[in-house]
């Protein structure tokens, strides 16, 4: 039999067992149900915040409301104007919160009116009620007092805050995912161990082979939810209508995809690899610390260093450290901050260390994997394989 | 017939193997015996490709075993393991497929040996929902289920109640007068004294002793006599000469002798002595030879936990 088959043969066994696994389907769920809640949440809180809805007891005169909208439109904002007969109606709808202020006209053109509210004041309803009539009347006195027109010399457009916001979350989703994936793999190759199924496997497959399948077949499992979140994410956005989407989200959601592979093949086999040298899940978690904090440490750089200087000299480095790159080289694309050949170069790069990982771990590995009776050190799984 | 020659392994400072050597032939019944630590399992291990010796090989039907060979060879590890939550049918496809067989035939396959072994309603179950000696029938299964030249069992009979000793006898013996090579390793000598045609004895990593129970009885210069005599005082034995008491309990008495002994002159003086109620003269027991083999140096080697 090939060594291929060997491996196809592991990969989809993970797949099916785990795949129709409760474990998977239930964080699927889960985490879909997070995402898309959270962008349908966040939508309609966000059209509450920028609708007002204010009263006027009379007739209003016909350029109020106009005036109102122009002010608000500077917060992305609409004003809806309702009118009522007397104070008492409005009061009432005050009551109901269906709207949250009433402009009560003055008496002359020395009285200024009032602006109703039921309990506390709201801040943006002052501010645009009070800024439209103040210059209407201005207006109509025949001042023309226009503030200065704001410009910038970056501007920053609303699809830059869209890539900042899908770096941001892409690199979150990508760090979870290597995360949870790796960290299956690490668990797979303890249980085989500990339920010494390994010795029987292995009468037939070679150890390498095991752990490629392994690594393979969960990954497939990886991509497969990631490519369902960030699917199910682009129709809840279009859904709800609010996130602009870049231009650059489909090349964004290529390079997260590209880098989940990388990223997932290279921590999965460090956890599988030191996952071997333990006996136990206990001493797995122990024994694979390091990667752990390896892991984080990428992710944090990217978000707390690379995010604000995308093209600096740290982010230009860190693309080529095979362990940080998945995490950094996503957000400086997704933030539009990399040349294509910097890209190619780190790819390169990490191919090169996950297959270097992989003849120098699958030797650990090998040596390591049917050794029972507690934690064993590196150098000796190292030197039992030959 | 499988060869294994001149095998060497250590594991730091404990050795293993220390240059065994014995045949193993297709068709028979091979015990492996040895005590704990002796290189049974190593042995195993070598055969399958799980443990690399620092010295010797292993040949099967006169060819160096490689791993493609050992996809028609069948394993049963001593620490018994499967996974755990897979359903048995499926799992032992799956294992059948390791060995090369096709999605179908292994579906077939796993289905005729869930049903020989009385399973045949548990296959879409857990394994880890079946009973300790139903785990044990699956992972009995898992080595057959792709019709092995081969079959290694480390320690196949350890903890089978008497029915399933029985059933694990019937499927040896059967696969054996198909032609398949057997080799299982047991401490229960008596049972392979009843099972096996050959048997091959470890001692610290060597070989003392292999070949058919019966030609080692045989070649054994050894010989057990059981005497009962009824109203004798025991003292006759005193005239046999060089002869080792085993056992003496009233007028029975249990003697360890040489082959040579002369016999009618050793009946004529019990019968000189009292009635003769009983007088066995036989081959020692398989676990005498055991114990003559291994020496007195061979019992106590430590543990090596691998």
């Amino acid at each position: 039999m090939s060594r291929a088959r060997a491996i196809w043969l592991v990969a989809r066994r993970e797949l099916m067992e785990r795949g129709r696994s409760k474990g998977f389907i239930g964080s699927l769920i889960l985490t879909e149900v997070f995402v898309v809640g959270s962008m349908l949440l966040q939508a309609t809180l966000a059209s509450g915040e920028n609708q007002i809805r204010v009263g006027y007891v009379g007739d209003p005169p016909a350029a109020l409301a106009p005036a109102m909208n122009a002010v608000a439109q500077r917060d992305e904002g609409r004003v809806e104007l309702r009118t009522y007969v007397d104070r008492g109606a409005a009061e009432a709808a005050l009551g109901t919160d269906e709207i949250g202020g009433a402009i009560l006209p003055g008496d002359g053109p020395d009285d200024p009116g009032t602006l109703l509210f039921k309990a506390e004041p709201d801040d943006r309803v002052v501010a645009t009620v009070s800024e439209a009539i103040l210059a209407l009347r201005l207006a109509e006195a025949g001042v023309n007092l226009s503030p200065p027109a704001v410009e910038s010399i970056e501007p920053v457009s609303a699809a830059d805050q869209a890539s900042f916001l899908l770096a941001n979350v892409g690199v979150i989703f990508l760090f979870i995912s290597i995360f949870s994936f790796g960290y299956w793999v690490l668990s797979g190759v303890v249980e085989e161990k500990q339920s010494r199924v390994v010795e029987v496997v292995l009468a037939t497959v070679r150890p390498r082979d095991l752990l490629m399948g392994k690594v393979f077949g969960i990954g497939v499992l990886g991509l497969v939810q990631l490519l369902i979140l960030l699917v199910t994410g682009l129709i809840a956005a279009g859904f709800v209508g609010r996130i602009e989407l870049p231009a650059t989200t489909l090349p964004t959601f290529a390079m997260l995809l590209l880098w989940f592979v990388l990223g997932y093949v290279l921590y999965s086999t460090l956890f599988g690899v030191l996952g071997a040298l333990a006996s136990r899940m206990e001493e797995a978690s122990n024994v694979t610390t390091p990667v752990s904090f390896l892991a984080m440490g990428a992710y944090f750089l990217s978000i707390f260093v690379v995010l604000n200087d995308p093209d600096g000299l740290v982010a230009r480095i860190a693309s080529l450290v095979p362990p940080a790159a998945p995490m950094v080289v996503p957000m400086r694309a997704a933030l539009g901050a990399i040349e294509w050949w910097e890209v190619v170069i780190s790819v390169v790069v990490t191919v090169l260390f996950i297959y270097a990982l992989f003849v120098v771990g699958g030797r650990v590995y090998t040596g390591a994997v049917l050794q029972t009776g507690g934690r064993m050190k590196l150098r000796d799984a190292w030197r039992s394989a030959r | 017939m499988l060869e294994v020659h001149d095998l060497a392994k250590r594991y730091g400072n404990v050795v293993a193997l220390d240059g065994a050597t014995f045949t193993a032939h297709e068709g028979r019944l091979v015990g492996f015996l040895g005590p704990n630590g002796a290189g049974k399992t190593t042995t195993m291990r070598c055969v399958f490709g799980l443990a690399t010796p620092d010295r010797g090989e292993t040949r099967w039907r006169g060819n160096p075993i490689d791993q493609p060979m050992r996809l028609r060879f069948g394993y049963m590890p001593e620490q018994r393991g499967l996974y755990p939550r897979m359903k048995v049918g499926e799992q032992l496809s799956y294992f059948a497929q390791h060995h090369g067989l096709s999605g179908r035939d292994a579906k077939t396959a796993a289905a005729r040996w869930l049903d020989r072994f009385g399973l045949a309603d548990r296959s879409g179950a857990k394994l880890e929902e079946l009973s300790h000696g139903n785990q044990q029938r699956v992972q009995l299964a898992v080595a057959l289920v792709h019709d092995p030249e081969l079959l290694v069992l480390d320690e196949p009979f350890s903890g089978l109640d008497p029915i399933g000793t029985a059933t694990m006898t019937e499927v040896l013996r059967e696969r054996a007068a198909a032609g398949v090579g057997v080799v299982f390793s047991s401490h229960q000598l008596d049972l392979v004294e009843n099972v096996c045609e050959d048997v091959v004895i470890i001692a610290k990593g060597r070989i003392v002793a292999q070949g058919p129970i019966d030609e080692l009885k045989r070649a054994s210069g050894r010989r057990h006599l059981e005497v009962e005599v009824a109203g004798g005082n025991g003292a006759w034995i005193n005239s046999l000469g060089d002869v080792q008491v085993l056992e003496q309990r009233g007028d029975r008495v249990r003697l360890l002798v040489a082959d040579t002994l002369d016999l009618p002159a050793t009946l004529a003086q019990a019968g000189r002595a009292g009635t003769i109620r009983r007088f066995s003269f036989e081959p020692p027991a398989l676990s005498d030879l055991f114990m003559e083999a291994i020496g007195e140096d061979g019992r106590d080697t430590p543990e090596v936990h691998r």
